[in-house]
């Protein structure tokens, strides 16, 4: 999936203001001292299952992980393009009914089951996305929340037998059946950071592409990107494929790894956990899911033993972060990195190599890449 | 369709139509004046509920004390709501996402309510003495619970309280005022500062009322306002964000296909239904029945 | 000139990151009407707002009858005594004639009166009188002006502001709207008026001044400054 070099690909009618000659920078933030930084971390998360014996701990952080690509699709859709999109859940559900179900009725590999799990997603992202085309916010969030409702409906209240009903799909073999309980849990929780690494790299260059700066048009300053030649439609069913998809596979990944999918996978409790580990995080930055899917799968792990108090304890935590932190912890971590390295700049006048080029861009490092 | 069936639809429909108005209007209240669409407002139910739970049962006094006693304990838990998840955002208010960040903040405090209750409380559902007890057969064999007229008729002098409270009083008029321009309301002299947290405290007290009763038809728990809070979304957006009016034809229209799905399809797939008949009105009417794009408001 | 009804002094204001009135002193006597003449965009009406309130000012002072409002929030100004009409009248679109009218009654002081200011409005122009139970919405440019001075005669003042009254009107309609503001300026009224050009303001106007780029340029009586031709020529309004 390479997001950048298609530029070349000839389109309908390519926007004029879109066409510009400047080739974009994938990753304009990242320093090669970040890249390193960044390396060091994946290589950390991924030595965890070499030394963590504990297996309720690791089967916590792959579900976690599972989670995580979930929300990192959500993310796209909600924070990148903006549209209010309540439906993703019952998207990743389709995706993971839809990956169970081959993996139970046919002998296909199960990672086709899971890819057509992805596939299903997009099917399912892309019908949904047609009717929030003229809808505007809120609304968008009730259409998408009934639509939903509707698909949880007919999953529990399904006479054929497909789905279940309440109790969910019969055990499925997953992606690891032949390995040993310890290590299938091992490679799950390899396969889902693979997934969040790969999804995380490509959606960031996304957002950096000529579709991230039209997305973000549109949904900062809808009329104006529309006079620059910009189809709101377009981007829009485009944000919601590439979204799908990813949810879509979450759900492969959750129906694998569980072994089951049931119902209770959606609804209104696990929505409000993952639209706060978003907020908190960080709508709409690359590394705000990342952060609070973590965060917040901590504090829940530790107060697994209250359910009143733990939710109580999220509430708060998003009612302090929306209003004291507007940008989420994301966004709060990168103010605070940014005023550092100024201050080490200042500090460090004869900084060379990657010191001028990070001097410069301190001034201008606005935190919203606006179209304007 | 046989002639009971007919009646039986009519009923429901009045009595659901009833309870939805009375929480839906206080949502298109604050969503016309402020802005905002309050996702507290279900948690402002379920506090009603346990408040007429714990007057009339725990303390068994009498009905017109539980009402009064939950209208003033959601006016106070709407007030402060206001103030500890509306107010410090206001000075954001033309920001493009303050629609989407009011909605996180005021869900945040209905995710505090409910869960404080859960805790406090625990999960248990409990039985709520009905304001008054028994019913009466209209006809050929359909019921209609004295409870349920009360809650009718209770609902619909509210409503039509809040509908000459809004045209006639100074502080209904300076409401409406606040919601059409207000630059021009502040000229005149009326103290945003107050009327914002007071208009928060009146949805939620219309929808504590409304708590008493629903919690007199089912139980008073912890969730007890999730079901209220969607039906109350589907009316509001069905009907028009801010539109009084289109709120209240909404209540009734939603009472309607609910009560007519349960007769033909039977209640489980009553939702289901309910929701596909929205999203195809949102197909087709994209600001709902009597909404406008954005400006015209209450 | 005793204590000045209006006194500004070193007022800075504008928005987010523009300042639009750098530095502007003013001050205003009872009973006087103040014309402020300048061309679009150099902070007339940034400068009513920062005076009512609506816009925080930046730096500087506001004093109303000697009391220092700087800072205070609009509705706290407009209780105390200033009434602004603003650009664009400020009607309140889904409100019926009257309830607009009501709605400038609405400090608790002038609540008890309002029946009897209604029917003073009512007689003084006819025309909001015969629309009445017409929502704001459905009325004329020129009768959205006579209500909004109407509303803005519902509580009693100690200044007005009144910005660009001619502004989108026909010729007739700008006339009608004169011979109102003239006849608040025969009953005394202090009076801050803005306007684009010199034509209507003759006859009304006890002093100029001619704001440019967020301060005043040139002062004067309307007489002097009506006849300097450099002056007269930028703000050409043919005389």
């Amino acid at each position: 999936m390479s997001a950048l070099p298609n530029k070349a690909e000839p389109t309908p009618a390519p926007p004029a203001v879109m066409r510009s000659a400047v080739t974009l920078p994938a990753f304009p933030d990242m320093t090669p001292a970040r890249w390193t930084v960044t390396s060091a971390l994946v290589a950390l998360a991924a030595g965890i299952p070499l030394v963590m014996t504990n297996q309720y701990a690791l089967s916590v952080m792959v579900t976690t992980l599972i989670l995580l690509v979930l929300n990192i699709s959500w993310n796209f859709v909600l924070g990148v393009a903006g549209v209010w999109n309540f439906g993703q859940l019952a998207i990743y559900a389709l995706g993971g009914y839809g990956a169970g179900i081959i993996m139970l009725h046919t002998t296909v590999s199960p990672w086709l089951a899971v890819l057509a799990g992805g596939v299903v997603g997009t099917l399912a992202a892309v019908l949904l996305a047609f009717p929030t085309l003229r809808l505007y916010g809120i609304y968008t969030s009730l259409l998408t929340f009934a639509f939903a409702v509707v698909i949880q409906y007919v999953i529990v209240n399904d006479g054929s037998g497909l789905t279940g009903g309440t109790f969910g799909l019969p055990i499925v073999k997953g992606l690891y059946s032949s390995l040993s309980l310890a290590a299938s849990a091992r490679a799950y929780y390899w396969t889902a950071l693979a997934v969040v690494v790969a999804s995380t790299i490509v959606l960031a260059a996304v957002g950096h592409s000529r579709l991230g700066i039209a997305l973000r048009g549109v949904r900062d300053a809808p009329a104006y990107a529309a006079a620059r030649g910009v189809s709101p439609m377009r981007y829009r069913v485009i944000a919601f494929a590439v979204s799908g998809f990813l949810a879509g596979i979450a759900g492969g990944l959750y129906v694998s790894y569980n072994q089951s999918i049931s119902p209770s996978a959606m609804g209104l409790t696990p929505m409000s956990i993952d639209v706060t580990m978003l907020v908190i995080g960080g709508l709409g930055t690359a590394t705000g899911p990342i952060i609070g899917t973590i965060l917040l799968a901590i504090v829940q792990t530790s107060l697994v033993s209250h359910p009143g108090a733990e939710l109580t304890i999220l509430g708060i935590f998003l009612l302090v972060v929306v209003v004291f932190v507007p940008d989420g912890l994301a966004g709060l971590a990168a103010r605070y990195w940014r005023r550092i390295s100024a201050w080490a700049a200042e500090d460090d006048q004869s900084g060379e190599a990657a010191g001028p080029g990070e001097a410069a861009e301190i001034p201008e490092g606005s935190p919203d890449p606006n179209v304007a | 369709m046989a002639a009971t069936d007919l009646v039986g639809i009519a009923v429901t429909t009045i009595i659901l139509g009833s309870i939805y108005g009375l929480v839906a209007i206080g949502m298109t209240l604050i969503y016309g004046t402020l802005r905002i669409l309050d996702m507290s407002q279900g948690s402002m139910v379920m506090v009603g509920s346990f408040v007429g739970w714990g007057i009339l049962v725990v303390a068994g006094l009498n009905p017109v004390i539980a009402i009064a006693a939950a209208f003033a304990a959601t006016f106070v838990l709407g007030v402060l709501t206001q103030l500890v998840s509306v107010q410090p955002l206001m000075k954001r208010r033309n920001a493009i996402d303050f629609e989407m960040v009011t909605f996180i903040t005021t869900f945040a405090v209905a995710m505090i309510l409910t869960n404080v209750a859960l805790e406090l409380l625990g999960p248990q559902q409990r039985n709520v003495t009905p304001v008054i007890s028994g019913g009466v057969n209209i006809y050929h064999g359909v019921n209609l619970p004295y409870q349920s007229m009360a809650m009718a008729i209770v609902s619909i002098a509210l409503m039509a309280g809040l509908g000459i409270f809004l045209a006639r009083t100074r502080w209904g008029m300076a409401i409406r005022a606040v919601a059409q321009d207000l630059d021009a309301a502040r000229l005149m002299g009326v103290p945003v500062g107050k009327l914002y947290p007071l208009t928060m405290g009146l949805a939620s007290a219309l929808a504590g009322i409304a708590g008493v009763f629903l919690g007199g038809l089912y139980f008073a728990y912890p969730q007890a306002g999730d079901l209220p809070l969607l039906e109350a979304l589907i009316v509001v957006i069905f009907g028009g964000l801010g539109s009084l009016p289109g709120t209240v034809y909404a209540a009734y229209a939603i009472g309607l296909i609910q009560a007519t799905a349960e007769v033909l399809v039977g209640t489980t797939w009553s939702l289901p239904i309910l929701y596909g008949v929205i999203l195809l009105v949102l197909i087709i009417r994209p600001y709902g029945l009597l909404g406008k794009p954005s400006e015209a408001r209450l | 000139m005793s204590e000045p009804m209006l006194q500004v002094a070193g007022l800075r204001a504008g928005y987010a990151e523009a300042t639009v009135i750098r530095g502007l002193d003013l001050a205003v006597g009872a009973g006087e009407v103040v014309v402020l003449i300048g061309p679009n965009g150099h902070g007339k009406t940034t400068l009513l707002r920062a005076i009512s309130g609506i816009i925080r000012p930046a730096a500087g002072q506001v004093l109303l009858g000697g009391k220092d409002v700087t800072g205070w929030p609009a509705e706290r100004i407009a209780t105390g005594g200033l009434v602004h009409v603003p650009q664009g009248d400020g009607l309140f679109a889904e409100m019926t004639v009257e309830e607009n009218l009501l709605m400038g009654a609405f400090p608790r002081s002038s609540w008890r009166s309002r029946r009897k200011e209604l029917a003073g409005v009512y007689e003084r122009f006819p025309v909001v009188a015969a629309r009445a139970a017409q929502r704001g919405r459905t009325l004329s440019g020129g009768e959205r002006r006579l209500v909004a001075l109407g509303r803005a005669l519902m509580r009693p003042s100690r200044i007005m502001l009144i910005d660009e009254p001619s502004l989108g009107l026909a010729p007739v309609a700008i006339d009608t709207v004169y011979e109102a503001i003239a006849e608040l300026k025969a009953s005394g009224a202090t009076i801050v008026l803005v306007e684009e050009n010199f034509t209507h303001i003759g006859g009304i106007a006890d002093a100029v001044h001619v704001l440019e780029t967020g301060t005043i340029v040139a002062s004067g009586p309307y007489a002097e400054l009506a006849s300097d031709p450099a002056i007269v020529q930028t703000y050409l309004g043919s005389l």
